[in-house]
């Protein structure tokens, strides 16, 4: 692509590829202008300029008082809202590529390790027992990380984790997890705890608040950040076991550490905002399209373009209609066809090698 | 610099490598030869220590600078991203590469002579080109060791020679200890000052390439009758090893 | 006479028997068709009745009188009979099965043949999944469907007819329609202006929901009431956000009482609905619980019509909620209400003091 024109003096800088801050730049408005528009956007008339206004007095004045209701649902409702879809967003796409790159497979995501559903099955069983806040923040990351274990445990044969049985692994503790969540809904008391189980597991920011944000942001900004830290290494992990051992990596141990780093940010967004797919899949892939293979590049563009894309996908949900509509709906509808786009495309491409 | 002390390794009840011994010091080149399923490649993961060892013991530096037989091509890299990767070992687990680990991809990649398709994606490479490229990479670690998986024996004569060449330079330079596997005792003459054969039965043959590549080691190591020619080339005269399959007969 | 005579002559006599002796069962069994158009017989008033369907466990007992008959019902039903008042009118009640059905709908056979019912009551139209497994363990079923106030009289007065006591529904529905057509004498001229906006959502805690489905039951006694439905737009029951609910800006809110842990401060307490027309004005009403969940329709219904109209219209109407309810459970359940009884049905203790509900309370 735009490497391969460039002279040997215009390569031989680290970071001088201008198309590849071009993409950057353009993600980057992308995420931002969504953020604004998000905020500016509902079912309750907010003028524009007047929402951009209460957002930065609500900045500059902290614990201010909000006294009219436009104040309170931009800065209490849409804009805690906004925030959390776009952690969660970054957070979820972050987490495919990474997982993407250690698996060397492109068409991973947090669902084939069984991560998701052993974190849902840890939210839904707190639910069933009544914990809302932080211990269900807690039980939901456990259960991810159990899951995992479970996997790791399984897949690990003579010492070795080949990476087709991980996989394997990971479909059979996934589905362990789901059958568990079925049983938990069975026994669900239909009135409370089963509506809050079967929507929780849908995937929503509705009920995001100021006090959500603060649950999940910790162990997201953690994750994201660690997943950020290590893209060098993801790009080692990416090799032969034997290359990246002979390039200094201890695959297996360092492998493990991105599944808990995934676990940790799986975990805090499940138990926001529940089950949300697709994005780990579609952003990652979309941007290796825009700026290449090199986790260097893939991992902070997967960060910007989940944000923004998570934020855009959940204010179509929020104002569409009356009605929320489901954000696993939305997410499907758009994420299916762009990934079966994908997909034909990847395979293409391996085909002509 | 690189070596294995009474090394063994069993797979089950099959021993692989019964206390194996050798040492390649700095400056020489040896080859390992030996056929199919005979423990070269165990050896060579061995001294990588990617092979747990049942005895004995693995004397290598803290960084060797490996090239794969084949690269694992389903990331799609550039060139140049692929053999900064060789800095790696320096960097640790957080660690990014800076200018000056760019500065040495690019002096390795021009050391091979790759310099030119630093910027094109490597799995669009051929696989000779490829070979070159895990060479650079491989040099880029900054290794005194380079250890290579059978070079050159899934590329055409061409491109055979091109890496041996490349391979000899290295060896001639005298600042690095370099082993290779290979099948082809032609290689061991051409780019190797001694060479290890992973006999049949008993243990390890191991002494300079120009006793070792004789028809008698050879034709005890293959089973194949073997003959050594000598012949006009390039500005000297070379030799190069035959091996007299049962083909058609001379009339 | 022949061998084939005789033979057929025995038989002839044999069908006139049979003949006679079905007519002779017919003379006192029960026919009726159900809301599906189907015809169930029974040789006899059931004796023992199985309810699948949500609110019929408690409308059995009211039409019947009794807890008596009542011998298997839904989970749901069951935890209404325990936490509202009829667990304490019935505590025989209590100890009835619910293992006959998943909370589904869809019957566990084993336990419903255990049951050993006459006649098992079972939603229509949902579908034959949850029917063929009655039919095919040999039972009766009785088909209802639930929505609007002609189909609750309707299988209300089918499950009379089914237990024997067409003249107990009779008292039951003419006061329904007593007291809907008082009602809609008073608001049927309303204009819209008076009208007050009214929401009632049918979920809080987890997900927020709302309907605006004009078939739907609460929609209905919304407007008999004199209000209008503030969700109208809405396409049947969906999700709603918050600021959603500031945008209709409703009067009034309703809370369901299905879920337990709700009450009114879930309003109050919430920085945005807090600042609603209805939470200014204090116009935020949980659902009672009485003998069964006031939301959906049941055989109190006429009490939520009465409770929601002296609630938008204060000065409209003069219904005495608390002796109607003492009259009402009087004939329903046989049950003298006491003053706490009523206080906790209309959940008093945190609603009191809302707006309009001092005409409610004790005197």
């Amino acid at each position: 692509m735009t490497d391969a024109t460039l002279g040997p003096a215009q390569s031989r800088r680290p970071f001088g590829i201008s198309a590849t801050a071009l993409v950057f730049a353009g993600m980057g408005a992308f995420t931002l202008l969504n953020i604004v528009i998000a905020i500016c956007v509902g079912r309750y008339g907010v003028p524009v300029g007047r929402a951009l206004e209460i957002v930065a007095h609500a900045t500059l004045n902290p614990g201010a008082e909000l006294s009219e209701i436009d104040e309170r649902i931009v800065w209490l409702v849409r804009t805690p809202r906004v925030l959390l879809a776009a952690l969660c967003g970054a957070g979820l796409a972050v987490s495919g590529a990474a997982l993407q790159g250690v698996f060397r497979n492109p068409l991973v995501s947090p669902q084939v390790l069984g991560i998701s559903q052993g974190a849902a099955f840890g939210g839904a069983l707190a639910i069933s027992l009544g914990i809302w806040g932080a211990p269900l923040l807690i039980m939901v990351f456990l259960f991810g990380l159990s899951a995992l274990a479970m996997v790791g445990f399984i897949a690990r044969i003579d010492g070795r984790t080949e990476i087709i049985t991980v996989i394997l692994s990971g479909m059979v503790v996934g589905a362990l997890f789901s059958a568990f969540v079925s049983l938990l809904q069975y026994f669900a008391d239909p009135n409370s705890s089963l509506p809050a189980i079967v929507y929780w597991l849908m995937g929503s920011f509705a009920t995001a608040t100021w006090e959500r944000v603060g649950i999940a942001a910790p162990g997201m900004a953690i994750g994201v950040f660690l997943l950020w830290s290590l893209r060098f290494r993801l790009n080692i992990l990416s090799l032969d076991d034997a290359e990246a051992r002979s390039l200094g990596a201890r695959p297996d141990l360092e492998r493990w550490i991105i599944f808990v780093l995934v676990a940790l940010v799986v975990g805090s967004q499940v138990a926001v905002s529940g089950v949300v797919g697709w994005i780990g899949l579609v952003i990652p892939h979309a941007c290796r399209l825009m700026v290449g293979y090199d986790h260097r590049k893939l991992i902070p563009a997967s960060i910007i373009a989940g944000a923004g894309y998570m934020v855009l996908i959940d204010t179509l949900a929020r104002t569409m209609t009356t009605a929320e509509i489901p954000l696993g709906v939305l997410t499907a509808i758009v994420g299916a066809p762009v990934f079966a786009l994908l997909l034909r495309h990847h395979y293409r491409e391996k085909g002509s090698k | 610099m690189i070596g294995l002390e009474n090394a063994s390794v069993a797979f089950g009840k099959r021993t692989v490598l019964d206390k194996l011994n050798f040492n390649v010091p700095r400056g020489q080149c040896m080859a390992i030869l030996g056929p199919n399923g005979r423990g070269k490649t165990t050896a060579l993961r061995a001294m990588l220590g990617f092979q747990p060892l049942a005895s004995g013991s693995r004397v290598a530096p803290q960084v060797v600078g490996y090239v794969p037989q084949y690269a694992s091509a389903s990331q799609s890299y550039s060139v140049r991203e692929v053999v900064v990767m060789g800095r790696a070992t320096g960097l640790g687990l957080f660690g990014q590469p800076r200018l000056g680990d760019y500065a040495a991809a690019d002096s390795a990649l021009e050391r091979v002579g790759a310099e030119r398709f630093s910027g094109e994606r490597f799995d669009r490479l051929s696989g000779g080109e490829r070979q070159l490229v895990l060479l650079a990479r491989a040099l880029a670690t900054g290794s005194d060791v380079l250890v290579l998986d059978e070079p050159g024996s899934a590329l055409d004569l061409a491109n055979q020679q091109r890496l041996l060449v490349m391979l000899d330079g290295l060896r001639q330079q005298r600042d690095k200890a370099i082993v290779f596997t290979t099948h082809d005792p032609n290689h061991a003459l051409a780019a190797a000052d001694t060479a290890l054969l992973m006999m049949p039965d008993g243990p390890a043959l191991f002494g300079p390439v120009e006793e070792m590549i004789a028809p008698a080691p050879l034709e005890a190591l293959y089973g194949v009758p073997m003959r050594l020619v000598e012949m006009e080339a390039g500005k000297g005269r070379t030799r190069a090893v035959l091996p007299a399959f049962a083909g058609r007969r001379a009339a | 006479m022949s061998p084939a005579n005789s033979l057929s002559c025995a038989g002839a006599a044999a069908l006139t028997f049979a003949l006679l002796s079905t007519a002779a069962a017919y003379a006192q069994s029960i026919e009726i068709v159900d809301q599906e158009n189907r015809t169930i017989t029974l040789p006899r008033p059931a004796e023992r009745i199985v309810t699948i369907p949500m609110p019929m466990a408690s409308g059995v007992i009211a039409i019947d009188g009794s807890a008596d008959k009542l011998v298997g019902m839904n989970p749901l039903s069951l935890t209404a009979i325990q936490e509202g008042i009829l667990g304490r009118i019935f505590p025989e009640a209590l100890s009835i099965t619910d293992a006959v059905t998943a909370t589904n709908f869809v019957p566990n056979v084993e336990a419903l043949a255990a049951a050993n019912p006459d006649l098992v009551i079972q939603w229509g139209g949902r579908g034959p999944e949850i029917v063929d497994p009655i039919l095919n363990a040999g039972l009766n079923a009785l088909l209802i469907v639930y929505g609007n106030e002609t189909n609750t009289r309707d299988y209300m007065s089918n499950v009379a007819t089914a237990i024997g006591k067409p003249e107990r529904i009779e008292a039951l529905v003419d006061w329904r329609e007593r007291v809907q057509q008082e009602i809609a004498a008073t608001t049927e001229g309303l204009s819209d202006d008076e009208r007050p906006n009214v929401l009632y959502l049918g979920r809080s805690l987890s997900d927020i929901t709302a309907s605006g489905a004009p078939n739907n039951y609460n929609n209905w006694y919304i407007e008999l009431a004199g209000g209008k439905n503030a969700a109208a737009e809405l396409e049947g029951n969906q999700s709603i956000n918050r600021e959603q609910i500031a945008q209709w800006n409703p009067d009034v809110i309703l809370l369901n009482s299905f879920e337990p842990e709700l009450d009114v401060s879930w309003v109050y307490d919430d920085p945005i609905l807090s600042l609603t027309t209805a939470a200014q004005e204090g116009r935020v009403y949980k659902m009672p619980l009485g003998g069964y969940r006031w939301d959906p329709p049941n055989q109190e219904s006429p009490l939520t019509w009465m409770w929601l109209a002296e609630l938008l219209h204060p000065d409209l109407f003069d219904f005495d909620l608390r002796s109607e309810m003492v009259e009402a459970y009087q004939v329903l359940y046989n049950h003298a209400l006491t003053d706490a009884d009523i206080d906790e049905i209309l959940w008093v203790s945190f609603q009191g003091d809302g707006a309009g509900y001092d005409q409610f309370l004790a005197d």
